[in-house]
């Protein structure tokens, strides 16, 4: 019977709706950790009558067709990318990003990863990493004397250092974007890497072609929503149950063909 | 004088297909821009058994055909700028490898080389059926109503939204897409709205397809029912008359 496999497939989709949906919840107070979503697309279809079939030799045709579906099927798990709040934590190393863009990390292989996590901090010999302590590229070293470091909204690194009045520049910051930000892939601890379907990088300055600006002081927040979250999962609970509900009528009809005297 | 058995069977067959339609509803009650079915049936004039000045011949069931009910889904609001809802009478339309193919599915992405395409990759046509490309430098993209695309303040395309007359021919290969069977051509649709940062959720209403499936599964029984009276009698006829000789 056809119901019971369909819906298998439909228990097994909202069984994936659930587990996006809880990982957005863990990580709801994850930085910069933008929400994910399931979208889900129709099985294919057993064409038991075509529609647009000749009926007859005088040219009639059928009208509708009979089409059984065979259940669903996850199409896409993609993140929204939409900004999540910037909180203020004055801390100095704490970048936030308004706007479109990734920092550049270089990660111990030495393949080069993106992040909007700008909870940044500086590693024993001044060079600024991120909390992995995998440095940010390009490598930007702050001087052990410097006694304020400031960061402008368009990326400049500038310092204080102990008996100078004056600013220096050590470096500036540059941020990465992407053709189709949907198509990094996600490899923990808030980095992505590119790959065919996001397209090569372009990095610039921020603030300029379209990229965000950088806000020191402050970081930004993950883009869940919870009460949108719970409503999400309950709807999928409830899409479960119903899915259930099929099998067990599609098995209590088996169940009355079987006991058809015979 | 078996043809309650038969009569009864066609039932059977036609209500188990009616689940697998109910069933398949029920899974895709959140696929994007999924259309509710229902299966339509129809008297079939089977050969009449043999009486001779007897009653009305004996009618079967069978499926006639799949209903699609082409109302309007609930709309959704998801703040991503590449998700399209349309409100009324409409369809995008994909290219496919196998052909031109029609979706409700706004849930657009680009790809690589900027295109619009769906999330199987297939570029979403403009208007004139060529496709649209954004550039993400240009700054942040805007669909206005009658589906026209604006990055900044340039214009970069227009979506293409197209209608039919007869939504019958359509139909459904899977992957929210639909194939139009006919000859006839898919028209602008000029009345339907495209609503940037929504999606269109299915239209299944889950209580309709419950009730609809207890009303299968309790038909299921009740023709079974009959049909194992039939047999008693049958039975019964049979011992009787071995009585009498």
């Amino acid at each position: 019977m056809q119901a019971l496999r369909t819906a298998a497939t439909g228990m097994a989709a909202q069984q994936l709706n659930v587990e996006v949906i809880s990982n957005n919840i863990a990580n709801m107070n994850t930085v910069a950790f933008k929400r994910q979503r399931a979208e889900f697309q129709d099985l294919l279809y057993q064409t038991l009558e075509a529609a647009g079939a000749q009926s007859s030799d005088q040219g009639t045709i059928v009208p509708t067709g009979v089409q059984i579906g065979a259940g669903v099927k996850a199409g896409s798990v993609y993140r929204i990318s939409t900004q999540g709040s910037l909180t203020r934590t004055d801390n100095t190393y704490d970048l936030a990003i308004d706007g479109r863009g990734y920092f550049q990390v270089l990660t111990p292989s030495g393949d080069t990863a993106y992040t909007r996590a700008g909870n940044l901090a500086i590693n024993d010999q001044g060079q600024l990493v991120n909390q992995d302590g995998y440095q940010i590229q390009p490598a930007i070293s702050i001087p052990g004397d410097a006694t304020s470091v400031s960061i402008s909204k368009s990326g400049q690194v500038q310092v204080i250092q102990a008996g100078q009045t004056a600013q220096s520049v050590v470096g500036t910051l540059e941020l990465a974007s992407f053709t189709n930000e949907g198509g990094l892939s996600a490899q923990g601890s808030n980095l992505f890497k590119e790959t065919a379907a996001s397209g090569a990088p372009t990095t610039g300055t921020p603030g300029v072609n379209g990229l965000g600006t950088l806000l020191q002081g402050y970081t930004e927040a993950s883009n869940v929503d919870p009460v949108s979250e719970i409503t999400a999962l309950i709807v999928a609970q409830r899409a479960y149950e119903m899915n259930s509900k099929v099998i067990s009528t599609a098995d209590s009809m088996l169940g009355v063909a079987n006991q058809v005297k015979s | 004088m078996d043809n309650a058995l038969y009569v009864g069977l066609s039932r059977q067959m036609v209500l188990r297909r009616e689940l697998d339609i109910v069933a398949n509803n029920i899974a895709n009650a959140d696929t994007n821009g999924f259309k509710v079915e229902s299966l339509m049936t129809k008297e079939q004039p089977g050969p009449p058994a043999f009486t001779p000045q007897g009653p009305r011949p004996i009618k079967f069931v069978s499926a006639d055909g799949v209903a699609r009910d082409y109302g309007q889904g609930a709309l959704r609001r998801t703040d991503t700028p590449l998700d399209v809802a349309i409100e009324g009478q409409g369809f995008l339309k994909v290219t496919t490898k196998a052909g031109d193919r029609f979706t409700r599915d706004g849930h657009l992405r680009t790809d690589d080389l900027g295109r619009l395409t769906t999330q199987a990759g297939d570029p979403v046509a403009d208007e004139s059926g060529g496709e649209i490309t954004l550039d993400p430098e240009k700054g942040q993209v805007t669909i206005a109503q009658d589906g026209t695309i604006t990055q900044g303040i340039e214009r970069v395309g227009k979506l293409g939204v197209f209608k039919f007359d007869s939504l019958s021919t359509l139909e459904k290969t899977g992957d929210n897409l639909y194939q139009n069977t006919s000859n006839q051509q898919a028209a602008p649709a000029t009345e339907a709205k495209v609503r940037q940062g929504m999606l269109e959720g299915s239209n299944v209403n889950s209580i309709t397809q419950i009730t609809r499936m207890i009303e299968v599964s309790r038909a299921y029984e009740q023709i079974t029912r009959i049909m194992d009276s039939q047999a008693d009698l049958t039975r019964n006829s049979i011992t009787r008359m071995g009585r009498l000789q």
